[in-house]
């Protein structure tokens, strides 16, 4: 059990600190917890309601002030107001909480949308509802990271569903135009990465509409690029799962 | 009374005037299963003591558990008197939930017995059931029940019980004179409507005005309840005892001497006996004497109830169980509840099943009498008329009223309902009880086993087998049972569905090929395609809703059980096996292919309620689906949607039906964990013109903003650097790569051009289809109608296109969107740009002047088409925007738009497509020389040139995209909601409670008028979708169920708040202070979908910053 007096320890509050470094100096300014996110997303416009006072520290903790000179050097400016606003708006915080978790809530629901978005179930080649993905993400474990964008999140949780529901990327459909000359050894190349060929036409150029993975769009834009060096044309005509 | 046999009912089933196919109905609550219990009591089926308690046709578990019935099931029952009848009785739901099930068994029958409560009269459901049995022209009788409450719990006296009796007997028929004085206003509506019509056609001016309304001349007097008619029974079920007029005039015409007939007459009404004269007089009430039925009827059964309950006299009672000549058993006789008693003796005096039975077989006709008036209405479908069938058809009329069960009487069977069975309780797979030996085997067999395993264990552990002599016994029955129950898990626990049905003609037998017709089927389709006396035995084409099989297997209804028939004569209901592939809900089966099929059946209550199911594991999805197609099929009222979004939808009747339907998906069809939410509510998004008038209601012009700094900080939030928007609303917009700049300006779509482009989503896509084809130098052919439509079309939206604005905007249409067919336009505005209008398809003909199309157009639409398929409120549709593009720059190099025109290939190519009726050869291999040319020079290029930026084709796209999203923003943006109309019918006495409820959900009342000839208010609203879960619930809850809302969606409304407004004029500062923390409807749409779909949503994670709790959690 270890004692503690209230006299030697100081603690701070409800503070959440932001610091910046200009001029070769530490400035730090006092604010509340779980609002300078939302000063900075535009969703608070009250500068009250950010900072607990707009006095211009170099320790909050220790409760030094910082020097009205250093301030006008780094800042260029004697309103403190002014100066606050510029801290907030670029210094380092530590996020707290609450703001972490309601950005990781958020993040989790976006990458769901995504994976709603880009998939199918196979059955009835209709999307699954966001809720359903949000619980069978939910099924995996899936944790969100907070520094990668969610778009290649989304993409990995394809991937790892795949295991455990019916799911599967909405198919693409392509249209390409080769050159008779490539286009038989072309269509070798191309067959395994086509999923079905709705339509073939084969006389002066090869004419091609067929739905494929969206995973091998990009092996099959490089193969038609350097196969028929430029001549081969692809066009996509929609990536959404209603036209499937 | 011992159990029929089943071989007397199959004896009986073959005597069709001897059958009565009958159903109870009632309000919820009224006491239908209690009555069906003492019925079936009466044939043994179950203990008559246990009649009223058991609820045997209740044989569900949550139906035990809630107390209320939520299936129509049928039962057997064999009566006798002098005559041998049979009885199909089917029992219904009263809750207003089920009411389709109550559809399914009116149906099937004759007659009904309708059953009303003494105490609480008649009730909402009571008028739709008569209503139901109205519309399906099904004879009613009266069972009023309960009266034991009257003596019991209201404690009234004979006399005032006899008042009371009369009023709920007026109400009855006040219901059902109202009935029938709406259909003869009908009739007569439509006879005077002929002979307007012959009256124009003929042109003789006179016309006469009758003002009898023909009520006169139709007699009514057979359709109303009335004792001494002998259509009504006094009952109460719970104590097992009832009576009609009859029994107690023939009992007093033996016992006073007046003649039964007199008695009949007299027994109810304001007649009165005059003892000194012995005399029946008239005008009781006015005299103050006790009316007959009082001192005769009333009395004794209050003098009992008093003796026996209330005051328990044991000597009384003595005296009246000997008077009566009844017998009672001592041990009735000393127990302690005094209902056992009397239950014992009215069981015996006055049998409530004899009463009501003996009713029913002299009241209500057999099936032979089915009239020729419902014979047509059952066979006519929808608005066709009967002498409009073909002829073949029109013969079976003949059939169902000769309801013979010849060998060559033609059969036609109608299914109402199917309804899932386990296979367990089919009689195919019943467990036969164990004979004595198989025991005795078994016991053998697990002993020894037993025995073994005990050697095994003792051999392990030697010490500790004190107490095993004592476990050996129980031991030995665990195993037993274990043994039944494995035997009972190791059936295939497959659903069978087994369908509800009734034979109107001829005889369905057993391994008999039949037709299934569905309920779109059409005879003379049929008849002209097959050829003539065919059988369903043959090889046929085939003919749509029609389809052939095998009678698998027949089966008596006997409650919860089912017997197995080999053949069912007419007239019977029935069940038959092996139906589930051939018949969804309801279906007419025959032999004969000019078999109509039956009107489809009238349900009061049409599913509202809908939630969205989701299975609790996803991986279990393939489950659901197939739980959901089985429920389908063994619910008439349910219904499934899989919607566009994935969203498995179930529709109901209600929360209880709602309730229901999720146990049985839980439990019998899918058997997983499901859970049900909210259905996910569409949005769109629009702009409007720049409102004139502030929140309160002040002249914006002339105030000023007062609130700068919210403005000033949102236009620097608002647009990212290179978009320049003008005051005007025009964003100009330039690609990554600096090569081309786009100027959009968004501009509201008048309302009926929105309307019009949504009705004519066909057209729009047949002509992009035509475009498409266009491009590529093909032609599609499209008829001369849709033509003249694309025209029609054409001059409607030039019509509502006026104004110096939109000059010659109809020309300039770009494209529609989203998805190439959508409520919004594309405008070309671009000074100098002719481009193929979309109205090509028209001008085909006509030569028109060569117009060019430039290159990367298509990106340009598709940017466009992007933008509007998720706008920038919450990325829902967008919905009567017009983007009109105003410029467009390209500052291309040229190579690079060689390079970059290969995307392009198939569209830039062929420049001259308007050309295409002329020379059409000539002209492609032009074309196709020219494009291969381009490709080389483009291949060139492509080495040279690479963009950091991807290919330039999506650049413009995204920045086509971005300038419409910004241009959207520019302008004050509005959500639109999804709206119900909504029909309610209510009472004036609930009118108060409807608006209450549709203001709460911010409903709006279109308009309110009466039902002519009845006294209910029929009022038409609208209601947003949003607001619509739970909405048919509450109002059900707050009317006591006397008004039911009917929603259907009827079209998008703009939401008139801004969702993004804050308060900026001086005016709505002081009304609404600096923060405008009302609450915001649109608002609030808008954060929920953008909070379901993750994406930001303005709002602060803390609202006070001071008001957090300061301290960490640790110290």
């Amino acid at each position: 059990m270890s004692i503690f007096t209230p006299t030697n320890q100081i603690r701070l509050t409800n503070v959440a600190v932001v610091r910046m470094k200009k001029g070769g100096k530490r400035f730090e300014i006092a604010c509340y917890k779980n609002k300078v996110m939302s000063w900075r997303s535009g969703a608070e416009k009250d500068l009250d309601e950010v900072l607990q006072t707009n006095t211009v520290f170099v320790n909050v903790s220790k409760g030094q002030v910082a020097k009205k000179d250093d301030l006008s050097s780094a800042f260029g400016t004697e309103d403190l107001t002014e100066i606050c606003k510029q801290i907030l708006a670029k210094g380092e915080l530590q996020v707290s909480d609450r703001e972490r978790q309601s950005q990781l809530e958020q993040m989790f629901r976006d990458i769901a949308t995504i994976v709603a978005e880009k998939c199918v179930n196979p059955e009835t080649k209709r999307p699954y509802t966001v809720s359903l993905i949000e619980r069978a993400m939910k099924d995996i474990h899936f944790s969100v990271k907070a520094n990668k964008s969610t778009k290649q999140q989304a993409l990995e949780v394809i991937k790892q569903l795949q295991q455990s529901i019916q799911i599967q990327r909405a198919h693409m459909r392509l249209r390409f135009v080769l050159p008779a000359r490539d286009g038989k050894r072309l269509k070798e190349k191309l067959r395994p990465l086509i999923k079905t060929v709705e339509n073939e036409d084969f006389d002066e150029q090869l004419e091609m509409v067929c739905l494929i993975d969206p995973g091998c769009f990009r092996d099959i834009d490089e193969l038609i690029r350097c196969e028929t060096k430029g001549k081969g044309t692809l066009e996509r005509f929609s990536t959404l799962s209603e036209d499937v | 009374m011992g159990h029929t046999s089943l071989e007397k009912i199959i004896a009986l089933q073959k005597k069709t005037p001897h059958i009565r196919n009958l159903c109870i109905l009632a309000h919820v609550d009224h006491g239908k299963t209690t009555l069906a219990d003492c019925l079936v009591a009466s044939n043994g089926i179950i203990s008559s003591r246990l009649a009223g308690k058991l609820r045997y046709l209740d044989s569900r578990e949550d139906e035990q558990i809630r107390g209320i019935t939520m299936k129509s099931s049928a039962i057997s029952l064999h009566y006798t008197t002098g005559n041998e009848y049979l009885i199909n009785l089917i029992d219904s739901p009263g809750h207003v939930d089920f009411s389709s099930e109550v559809s399914t068994a009116v149906r099937l029958c004759d007659g009904a017995i309708v059953v009303v409560d003494a105490v609480e009269g008649v009730c909402p459901q009571t008028q739709v059931v008569l209503r139901q049995a109205w519309l399906e022209n099904i004879r009613p009788v009266l069972v009023i029940n309960k009266i034991d409450r009257l003596i019991v719990e209201l404690k009234l006296t004979s006399q005032e019980a006899y008042t009371h009796l009369q009023k709920i007997l007026e109400q009855v028929n006040a219901v059902t004179g109202s009935l029938f004085t709406s259909k003869v206003l009908e009739e007569r509506a439509e006879k005077d409507a002929e002979a307007q019509s012959s009256c124009t056609e003929n042109g003789s001016g006179d016309q006469v005005y009758d003002w009898s309304a023909g009520l006169e001349e139709t007699d009514d007097s057979d359709l109303y309840f009335s004792p001494d008619r002998g259509n009504v029974v006094f009952a109460s079920a719970i104590d097992g005892w009832g009576f009609s007029i009859h029994q107690f005039a023939e009992m007093y015409s033996q016992k006073m001497g007046i003649r039964s007939s007199v008695l009949l007459k007299t027994l109810w009404g304001d007649f009165y006996l005059n003892a000194k004269a012995k005399k029946i007089m008239k005008g009781a009430q006015s005299k103050g004497k006790k009316p007959l039925f009082v001192q005769l009827v009333l009395d004794n059964i209050w003098s009992m109830y008093d003796a026996v309950v209330t005051r328990r006299d044991k000597e009384k009672v003595e005296k009246m169980v000997t008077s009566l000549g009844l017998k009672v058993m001592s041990r009735d006789l000393r127990h302690s509840d005094p209902k056992v008693l009397l239950s014992a003796i009215c069981s015996q005096w006055l049998p409530v099943s004899q009463a009501v039975l003996s009713m029913v077989c002299e009241k209500l006709p057999s099936p032979a009498e089915i009239s020729a008036e419902r014979v047509e209405k059952l066979m006519s479908v929808g608005a066709r008329r009967f002498d409009s069938l073909p002829e073949q058809t029109q013969e079976l009329k003949k059939a169902f009223l000769d309801c013979s069960a010849d060998e060559t009487a033609p059969v036609i069977v109608f299914v109402s309902k199917m309804f899932a069975v386990d296979s367990k309780a089919l009689p195919q797979n019943k467990q036969r009880p164990l004979t004595q030996e198989e025991i005795a085997q078994r016991r053998e067999q697990a002993r020894q086993r037993h025995a073994e395993r005990q050697a095994a264990n003792q051999s392990a552990e030697s010490p500790g087998s004190a107490d095993t002599g004592g476990m050996e016994v129980t031991g030995d029955q665990q195993l037993l049972e274990a043994l039944s129950v494995k035997t009972a898990v190791e059936e295939d626990n497959k659903e069978h569905f087994v369908a509800f049905a009734r034979v109107y003609s001829g005889v369905l037998r057993k391994g008999q090929k039949v037709f299934v017709l569905g309920p779109k089927y059409d005879p003379s389709l049929a008849l002209r395609a097959l050829p003539e006396g065919c059988s369903a035995a043959d090889v046929l084409p085939s003919v749509p809703h029609m389809a052939c099989c095998t009678v698998d297997s027949l089966y008596l209804l006997m409650g919860r059980e089912l017997e197995e028939l080999d053949e069912v004569p007419t007239g019977n209901v029935l069940g038959i096996g092996g139906m589930e592939e051939f018949i969804l809900k309801s279906a007419t089966i025959s032999t004969s292919p000019s078999c109509p099929p039956f009107t489809p059946l009238n349900f009061e209550a049409t599913p509202i309620v809908r939630v969205a199911v989701e299975p609790k594991h996803p991986s279990e999805m393939p489950k659901l689906v197939r739980g959901m197609r089985l429920l389908n099929q063994a619910d008439p009222c349910a219904e499934v949607l899989i919607q566009e979004t994935g969203e498995h939808v179930l529709v109901t009747a209600g929360e209880v039906h709602l309730q229901r339907c999720l146990d049985d998906l839980r439990e019998r069809f899918a058997k997983i964990e499901i859970s049900a939410s909210k259905p996910i509510i569409p949005f769109r998004e629009t702009v409007i013109r720049p409102p004139k008038v502030d929140m309160v209601n002040e002249d914006m012009g002339k105030q000023q903003k007062v609130a700068v700094i919210h403005q000033v900080k949102e236009e620097q939030t608002k647009y990212p650097e290179g978009v320049q928007v003008d005051s005007t609303g025009l964003v100009t917009l330039t690609t990554p790569n600096k090569m081309a700049t786009v100027g959009v300006r968004a501009i509201p779509l008048p309302e009926e051009v929105t309307r019009l482009l949504e009705d004519n989503v066909e057209l729009i896509r047949t002509m992009e289809q035509f475009s498409l084809f266009a491009w590529e130098d093909k032609t599609l052919d499209i008829n001369q109608k849709i033509l003249e439509n694309i025209q029609e079309f054409k001059v409607k939206l030039e019509s509502n296109l006026q104004g110096r604005k939109w000059r010659g905007a109809v020309e300039r249409i770009w494209a529609f969107g989203p998805r190439r067919c959508g409520p919004n336009i594309l405008l070309n505005s671009v000074e100098g740009y002719r481009r193929p209008s979309v109205w090509q398809c028209l001008e085909r003909e006509k030569e028109t002047e060569k117009a060019e199309i430039r290159d990367f157009d298509n990106s340009i639409a598709s940017g466009f088409q992007l933008a509007t398929l998720s706008g920038p409120m919450c990325e829902e549709p967008l919905m009567g925007v017009c983007f009109s593009v105003e410029t467009w720059d390209m500052k291309l190099s040229a190579p690079l738009a060689q390079q970059d025109s290969i995307d392009e290939d198939s569209q830039t190519a062929e420049p001259n497509i308007d050309n295409q009726n002329e020379s059409s050869d000539t002209h492609e291999t032009n074309a196709s020389s020219a494009s291969s040319n381009r490709s080389r020079s483009g291949a060139e290029a492509a080495g040279s040139s690479v963009d950091c930026y991807g290919p330039f084709s999506g650049q413009l796209i995204a920045a086509m995209k971005e300038a419409c999203r910004y241009a959207f923003q520019a302008k004050p943006q509005r959500l639109m909601a999804a709206m119900y109309t909504c029909e309610i019918m209510a009472t004036a006495e609930v009118l108060g409670r409807v608006y209450a409820v549709l203001s709460k959900r911010e409903g709006r009342v279109l308009q309110e008028e009466m039902k002519e000839g009845t006294d209910m208010f029929i009022i038409k609203a609208v209601l947003p979708v949003a607001e619509s879960f739970g909405f048919a619930d509450e109002i059900r809850k707050r009317t006591s169920g006397l008004a039911s809302p009917q929603l259907v969606f009827s079209h998008w409304e703009v939401i008139s708040s801004d969702p993004f407004w804050v308060p900026t004029t001086e005016e709505e500062y002081l009304h609404f202070g600096e923060k405008a923390d009302s609450s915001n409807q649109a608002l609030k749409y808008m954060n929920a979908v953008r909070r379901r779909k993750g994406l930001y949503v303005e709002e602060k994670i803390v609202e006070h910053a001071e008001k957090q709790r300061t301290l960490s959690k640790n110290k």
